[in-house]
């Protein structure tokens, strides 16, 4: 039951990306479409399982003064292998993606996780909670893409609502990224507020 | 300094094993990531050199070139071609025939502005080909001009310049060293 | 495209056309922490850029003397990572040592700027603009450290512009579940929209 309660925090309560505010980069700049969504959330949720798996394997060997670094080098690990695998078998996705698979490295998620519940957890305790901040990423990453591309170009996951349709385009540009996630943030705040009162 | 050395050495056997799966990983995959490059060369090849049934990898001073053959017969060439776009590189092929008309240009990789240079790239909903690039078929592709023969994107002026010029320089030249070896 | 109007072009792109902050989003989490006075997110930037630029000035020649003649291109991103913590990790030590006024001034924000999207961004983004097929251009390295310095400046320009503004935005009446971080993000999608107006900007 508890391990449960760790899986269900990351996709709501402590969402990485409403609540906690973490990994903001990849989100904001893939999120132009469903499917760009949906394959970065996949891929940091593999990076985010694997590295987290792996430094609760070796939490008790790693000296406390170079953990950081120890984390990152286990981290960029799971990220090559990610790209790599990414240019193998889905290269379309790659190249939409672009920059932003190396940059999983530096994603707050994967490092604050590391640093916060895998370096002091079990492993399967750690797995658990990083599919959870996984899942709970790759479903905030799906609401911000499903309304920018729906917003910004008029369809979503390629299948376009009607051809006469003029989409506003910079909600798919930057301007509209930063548009949504102020505003579903806010929402969030509010709804989390009203419950409070409650 | 036994602490430091604690450190690298732990450092130094995480970065070691890291470097072993990588260097596995990547064994595995590169058969496949060339794979997936040749397709999508041969896809580029077929969509630009309509009427043709073969191609011959060639080389002339040290470029690579494709030779469109039908029934074993040359029916013109396929270049790649890299041009300065507005936000990097623009990877296109280009294939001509025997006269140095284009029988058609597909973009292989860009990073322009979405919604704007990007659209060099665009397929309109229900077509199956980028409109942009569908007005270079059939021009002479020494002659390509931006306003004159070449109509230009709305608000991506340095994008269609991008690719009608490289495609032009790289024709001239490519052209003059064929009849150059002839 | 060589020469001086190049690195012009490269450093004005990247500064307002491709700025780090407000149109490739990296380097966000500082810009949303450390905006809300002017004074602590000018000395981010400062730290930022020069990490940014000395980051670009490493990176370049292990890339292309040492990763690509050994085919290990894909190696790329550990090996960049590891080079930016290290040296953000010295330049700290020898700052606390040598010049301790300037630690208590700039220490605190390098130790967050190892997990900057934008370090890491710009030497990554450096290996795809300025190599083709697995060969350096003309001018690359120059390039290189232009769009290092680029991305700094750009950064520490959307972090004064955000504080001036979030200076201000104290004495606003904001919604109670819009303050702080919802407004900041509509605040940043305004500047990015004004900035999207630098598109199509070429010297």
């Amino acid at each position: 039951m508890r391990l449960f309660r760790e899986f269900i925090k990351g996709l709501w309560r402590e969402n990485p990306t409403f609540r906690m505010m973490l990994g903001l980069c990849p989100t904001l700049a893939v999120s132009t479409s469903v499917s760009n969504g949906l394959g970065m959330g996949i891929a940091a949720t593999f990076v985010l399982t694997g590295s987290s798996l792996m430094v609760s394997l070796v939490r008790k060997v790693i000296p406390d003064k170079v953990r950081i670094p120890c984390f990152i080098v286990i981290i960029a690990t799971f990220v090559t292998i990610t790209d790599l695998f990414i240019k193998a078998f889905t290269p379309a996705l790659g190249r939409s993606l672009g920059i932003y698979i190396p940059l999983i490295v530096v994603n707050c998620i994967v490092l604050g996780r590391a640093e916060a519940f895998a370096s002091k957890r079990g492993p399967f305790e750690s797995m658990i909670d990083a599919i959870g901040m996984g899942i709970g990423f790759t479903l905030a990453l799906m609401l911000i893409s499903a309304i920018r591309e729906a917003a910004g170009s008029g369809s979503i996951a390629g299948i376009y609502f009607s051809k006469s349709f003029e989409a506003p385009l910079f909600m798919v540009l930057a301007p509209g990224a930063l548009l949504t996630i102020g505003v579903l943030i806010g929402f969030m705040n509010y709804i989390f507020i009203k419950k409070k009162e409650r | 300094m036994n602490q430091i050395a604690r450190f690298g050495m732990v450092l130094g056997v995480i970065c070691l094993l890291a470097t072993l799966v990588l260097a596995l990983t990547y064994q595995v995959t590169k058969p496949k990531i060339e794979e997936q490059l040749k397709k999508e060369e041969q896809a580029a090849l077929k969509a630009i050199s309509p009427y043709t049934d073969s191609f011959r990898e060639k080389s002339i001073d040290g470029i690579n070139y494709f030779e469109a053959l039908k029934g074993g017969k040359l029916q013109g060439y396929c270049l790649r071609i890299t041009a300065n776009g507005y936000s990097g590189f623009i990877r296109l092929m280009a294939g001509i025939d025997l006269n140095g008309i284009i029988t058609g240009v597909r973009v292989l990789e860009q990073q322009e502005t979405p919604g704007l240079g990007a659209r060099i790239d665009e397929v309109r909903p229900g077509e199956n080909a980028p409109w942009f690039l569908r007005q270079f078929r059939g021009k002479d592709s020494r002659n390509l001009e931006v306003k004159k023969s070449i109509d230009a994107i709305t608000g991506a002026t340095i994008s269609s310049r991008a690719v009608t010029e490289g495609i032009t320089k790289a024709v001239v030249e490519f052209l003059s060293n064929i009849h150059k070896g002839k | 495209m060589n020469g001086m109007s190049a690195y012009l072009t490269i450093f004005i792109s990247t500064v307002f056309v491709n700025n780090f902050i407000l149109s490739r989003f990296l380097g966000l989490c500082p810009f949303i922490g450390v905006s809300k006075q002017i004074k602590p997110a000018l000395s981010m930037g400062i730290a930022v850029t020069f990490v940014t630029t000395m980051a670009a000035l490493i990176t370049w020649p292990i890339y292309n003397f040492i990763l690509i003649p050994y085919g290990l291109e894909y190696l790329r991103t550990i090996v960049f990572i590891l080079v930016i913590a290290s040296f953000v990790q010295f330049v700290e030590i020898v700052i606390q040592k040598k010049t301790p006024s300037l630690y208590k001034a700039f220490g605190i924000y390098l130790a967050l700027i190892t997990t900057n999207c934008a370090v890491l961004g710009v030497t990554v983004l450096n290996t795809d603009t300025f190599f083709v097929s697995g060969a350096a251009v003309a001018g690359s390295f120059i390039k290189s450290v232009v769009q290092g310095f680029g991305a700094g400046a750009g950064f520490t320009l959307a972090m004064i512009l955000m504080a001036g503004i979030r200076e201000r935005l104290e004495f606003a009446d904001v919604p109670g579940c819009f303050k702080d971080i919802p407004i900041t993000f509509i605040v940043a999608s305004l500047m990015s929209l004004a900035f999207l107006g630098f598109s199509g900007f070429k010297i």
